[in-house]
């Protein structure tokens, strides 16, 4: 087992260095170059183009760049270029404004996908399931930022009250209970949007792995037994159905960082996919490649929570 | 079952409880009853966040409309455009001109042309009021003087870096100093007829002595100079202006502002207009002399900058400020400064709050020296998307808003909102890369611009809201000609130009001349779908002319790049967004067509250039727009662009707000907007203020070119 977690974070360390070349790389070879030195700028002398492209080490040749890039991102001296804050402090004041609606939205999933997912899979081929499965995957196929849209105007239109960014703006002097119950009101529609893919996609994978546990020898005889219906399905069922989705919390962690890009600009929700969208727009490179980063990191550490909460609920499994 | 209610009890639970929070928001209406604080604070909203709020140091949209609120300059614009005095109370533009004396030249009439002889011949033709001293108040002599010293060789060229430094002797010989009332670039040119071709016959070099000529060269070139003309600018500040913290804003601001701008350290923007500039001098606390190397009029409208405050950004108040956050002194410059992101300026509204990608609070301020603001706030919302700005702006918790054409119609008739219309700054074109053979004949321009319907474009592409533009120059300035016809579409009279042009249709009906097709690639960036919609109309036209053309939009980076900064394109769709001057050199003279330089169609024209040139020496308006109207026609005439349409754009904003005055009997008066030239209706924003229902109806206006 420990020797299972040394080689296995040797071996994600390794990952992780070549993640970090690559991300460096990628946007270092894309097309175009921070906004500061937009050299459509009429009233820019090449001089101080330069000075610019020296200011934020541009003219050094790339693997000095790389150096410096992560020296300074280790010791917490990394800048931004558009406004020259450190950018740890902007993820994480990001990441806090992210993680409400990350929040909501995994509740939401989780509480509809599993019901869902089971009924469809116990009353199978009724009118239910075939209902369900139509509008799962018409979810699915809708993009993300027209229902959006079309759920922003319906809930404007028709009540007449606001829904973008984290609370009523201009609204102040209230008590704190309004401002709370103001601010979850602004969390419902961005979150639902949000988990409405998420629960398509998860409660279709839960009917299959009822599905395939519902047809399983031990459940037959469970039932040839005499055991009651519900105690077949919700206790000897259910219980091997959801080991799969254990795995799934620790593939939750990388979400944390991730955030919504579309739907948080459309919200104008201060989190973290806008965040990561501006900064590609204006090439704000020290943004970009520490969201990078911080994401292959987090992925690491969720792959490996998730080993080793299989290992926890599967007995079979030994490492 | 308990796992089963579970799964049934959760999600209900989880639903209601989110939806429950519904009945605490309030709506557009309740938002004003139920929170009179709102009417006192005006709301904006802003595609993108501010970057820095140093107007030094800013250069997107966004920051300076915080800046111009919370800073403010020594001038700015009036409701005609004409300038207008802010943190200074006047003004006055003089010329200082040097002459060098060279006593080994004779006079046209053998007389030696020692100091003497030619301070007497001048106070003679003074006198007699010769034409060339008309504007001459004082002629003086300033003394010569001999000094040593050690230069480097040029640093131009790479091998000649570690060389030894050279002695160089520079004997400055007497100069005289001519005080003009005010700035005349001809006065050398006159001065030179006068004295019978005296000034043309000086040479510097001959008083450098440089053991090697390349550096005498050098030497002579940068620091003595046969004639040299200073335009001085003497801004009498306005007394008693404070800023926000209280402290008197006097001229130290003003060369603290200058000197910021100028410090390579801080990388600003904004060095080109004042590089320029010789020296920003003090003489006393209300007074700022500032003296230009050379001729540069448009150089005057960038003290419209806002000034900042010394005392919070000097040398001293930084190294403490290193001290503190623990950062290297030396290196630590005012872009590091915590100040750009909690400015003090001297403008209508101080700085409150920033948080970033949210909003910018600002609060008005109490000693503004015109008076304060009636809105106690002024929020910039930023919401990235225009959609969802339209419809926070429907919800009431946004109070002004810019439209596309596209949203207008939905919203230009609605009594809850006022709609003011007005033309942009900037202009779309077509165009044609002149260093390619078929572009070099204007016959051809002009055909291909012939062809275009550019009525049909302004009314399907931009839902009528645009105008035809002919030129170079903004619409609502005078220097625009609006004699100037726009080209007429006449595809049949493009096709007989073309033939003039030697351009035959062959057998597949394409234009051919000397056994090679007119074919030809028009591109344009992608993600602006207006500029993809005026190349695909292009192409259509020209292909019915028997065109071959290829239609290409690319990414915007490697657009400019790879294709329009190194002149690798046929015909680009493209637009400009312009300032108010007259300068428009950098995008049309022939000197600027290199890559990445801005002329990159490759315009070339003599006169056009030497106007161009003439124009920013100019400080006289009446001939500048004499000047600007001669190039405009010029341009016009050449067509090295297909000149399209000027946008215009829609401002929205909730029917509530008014201008309020204090009537004569001491009740509030409400007064209509009022737009300056350019359309802008915030001109009076110190008065505006919102009130609980609509006190007039909603204000429609349709501002035109003129």
């Amino acid at each position: 087992m420990f020797t299972f977690l040394l080689k296995a974070l040797w071996r994600k360390l390794w990952t992780l260095f070549f993640v970090s070349i690559v991300s460096f790389a990628v946007i270092h070879l894309a097309p175009g170059s921070p906004s500061q030195i937009d050299p459509m700028n009429p009233s820019f002398t090449k001089e101080q183009l330069e000075r610019y492209r020296a200011a934020f080490d541009l003219d050094k040749p790339l693997y000095i760049q790389y150096t410096l890039f992560y020296q300074r991102l280790f010791t917490g001296q990394l800048r931004s270029f558009k406004d020259n804050q450190p950018v740890l402090g902007k993820i994480l004041e990001r990441a806090w404004n992210s993680l409400p609606l990350f929040l909501v939205e995994t509740i939401l999933i989780w509480c509809y996908a599993f019901p869902l997912g089971i009924a469809a899979a116990i009353k199978r081929n009724s009118l239910f399931d075939k209902v369900t499965t139509v509008l799962v995957f018409a979810l699915i196929s809708i993009p993300g930022f027209y229902l959006a849209y079309l759920g922003i105007i319906f809930v404007v239109e028709n009540f007449h009250v606001d829904v973008i960014g984290l609370r009523t703006f201009g609204r102040e002097g209230v008590g704190g209970f309004y401002q709370l119950m103001d601010r979850t009101w602004h969390l419902v529609l961005l979150s639902v949007l949000g988990a409405t893919a998420g629960i398509a996609v998860l409660s279709r994978y839960v009917r299959s792995q009822m599905l395939e546990v519902i047809g399983s020898d031990y459940v037959r005889t469970a039932r040839s037994k005499g055991v009651a219906e519900d105690a077949v399905l919700y206790h000897h069922a259910l219980r091997n159905g959801l080991l799969p989705f254990v795995t799934m919390l620790g593939l939750l962690i990388p979400g944390l960082i991730g955030g919504a890009v579309i739907l948080e600009t459309i919200f104008a929700w201060p989190g973290i996919g806008r965040l990561g969208y501006e900064a590609i727009l204006s090439r704000d490179y020290p943004v970009v490649i520490a969201l990078n980063f911080i994401a292959a990191v987090l992925t690491l550490i969720g792959t490996l929570v998730s080993d080793l909460l299989y290992m926890l609920v599967d007995p079979r499994i030994r490492l | 079952m308990l796992t089963k209610r579970f799964l049934i009890l959760a999600p209900t639970l989880v639903s209601l409880f989110l939806f429950q929070s519904y009945f605490w928001v309030p709506t557009f209406e309740d938002q004003v009853k139920g929170d009179p604080g709102r009417l006192t604070r005006y709301i904006s909203a802003s595609l993108g966040d501010a970057s820095i709020l140093n107007p030094t140091l800013s250069a997107d949209a966004a920051s300076s409309e915080v800046n111009s609120l919370v800073f403010e300059g020594l001038i700015d614009r009036d409701l005609d455009l004409s300038f207008r005095g802010r943190l200074a109370e006047s003004w006055k533009i003089f010329e200082e001109a040097y002459l060098l004396v060279d006593e080994s030249l004779k006079l046209s009439d053998g007389a030696p042309a020692t100091a003497k002889v030619l301070l007497d011949r001048l106070n003679a033709a003074k006198r007699s009021q010769a034409q060339a001293l008309r504007l001459v108040q004082t002629i003086e002599l300033l003394p010569g003087a001999t000094v040593t010293e050690e230069v480097r060789p040029p640093a131009r060229e790479k091998r000649s870096q570690g060389a030894q430094p050279a002695k160089v002797v520079i004997r400055r010989p007497p100069r005289l100093k001519f005080t003009l009332s005010e700035v005349d670039q001809d006065f050398f040119e006159e001065l030179d007829r006068l004295l019978g071709g005296y000034v043309k016959r000086l040479d510097p070099l001959k008083f450098v002595t440089a053991p090697d000529p390349a550096i005498a060269q050098a030497v002579a070139e940068e620091r003595i100079s046969a004639t040299e003309a200073n335009p001085v600018i003497i801004f009498n500040l306005r007394r008693g202006v404070h800023f926000h913290d209280g402290h008197e804003f006097d001229s130290d601001d003003v060369r603290f502002t200058y000197e910021t701008i100028v410090d390579p350290r801080n990388l600003s923007p904004r060095v080109p207009d004042f590089e320029p500039v010789k020296s920003v001098e003090t003489p006393d606390r209300y007074t700022v002399r500032v003296t230009y190397k050379r001729l540069f009029q448009p150089g005057f409208e960038s003290w419209g900058m806002g000034i900042l405050p010394e005392h919070l950004l000097n040398r001293e108040q930084l190294r403490r400020e290193a001290l503190r956050a623990g950062k290297d002194q030396e290196k630590f410059s005012v872009r590091d400064s915590a100040f750009n992101r909690s400015p003090v300026g001297t403008g209508l509204f101080r700085f409150v709050e920033w948080k970033t990608d949210q909003y910018i609070r600002l609060a008005r301020f109490h000693d503004y020296w015109e008076g304060p603001a009636n809105f106690k706030e002024y929020l910039i919302r930023i919401i990235p998307d225009l959609l969802t700005t339209e419809v926070t702006f429907y919800a009431g918790t946004a109070d002004a808003y810019g439209a596309q054409p596209h949203q207008v119609a939905r919203l230009q008739n609605d009594p809850r909102f006022h709609a003011i219309s007005f033309l942009a700054l900037g202009y779309t074109y077509i165009g044609y890369n002149m260093r390619r053979p078929i572009f070099q004949d204007p016959r051809v321009r002009r055909a291909l611009g012939m062809a275009i319907n550019t009525d049909e474009i302004i009314r399907y592409v931009l839902l009528g809201h645009g105008e035809r533009t002919t030129g170079p120059f903004p619409r609502q300035t005078d220097y625009y000609d609006p004699d100037v016809q726009p080209l007429p579409y006449d595809p049949d009279g493009a096709a007989r130009l073309l033939s003039e042009a030697g351009w035959k249709k062959n057998g597949d009906g394409i234009l051919e001349k000397d056994g090679k097709p007119l074919a030809f690639t028009i591109i344009t960036n992608s993600g602006n779908e207006e500029r993809s919609a005026i190349m695909v109309i292009a192409q259509n036209a020209w292909r019915r002319l028997g065109i071959q053309v290829q239609a290409l939009t690319m990414e915007w980076a490697v657009f400019i790049n790879q294709r329009v900064d190194k002149g690798d394109f046929d015909a680009v769709v493209l637009g400009w967004s312009m300032g108010l001057d007259a300068d428009i050199y950098q995008i049309f003279h022939s000197s600027q067509t290199g890559h990445f330089q801005l002329n990159f169609v490759g315009y070339q024209n003599p006169k056009a250039d030497e106007l161009m040139v003439r124009i920013r020496q100019e400080y006289n308006n009446e001939r500048q727009v004499a000047m600007a109207r001669e190039i405009h026609r010029l341009i016009a005439q050449d067509q090295p662009y297909t000149f399209l349409y000027v946008r215009k754009n829609l401002a929205l904003m909730d029917a509530k707000i008014v201008r309020m005055k204090p009537g004569p009997d001491g009740k509030p008066q409400y007064l209509p907007f009022v737009p300056n030239k350019l359309g802008r209706v915030n001109f009076h924003f110190d008065e505006w203020v919102k009130t609980p229902t609509p006190v007039l109806p909603p204000y429609r206006s349709e501002i035109s070119a003129r």
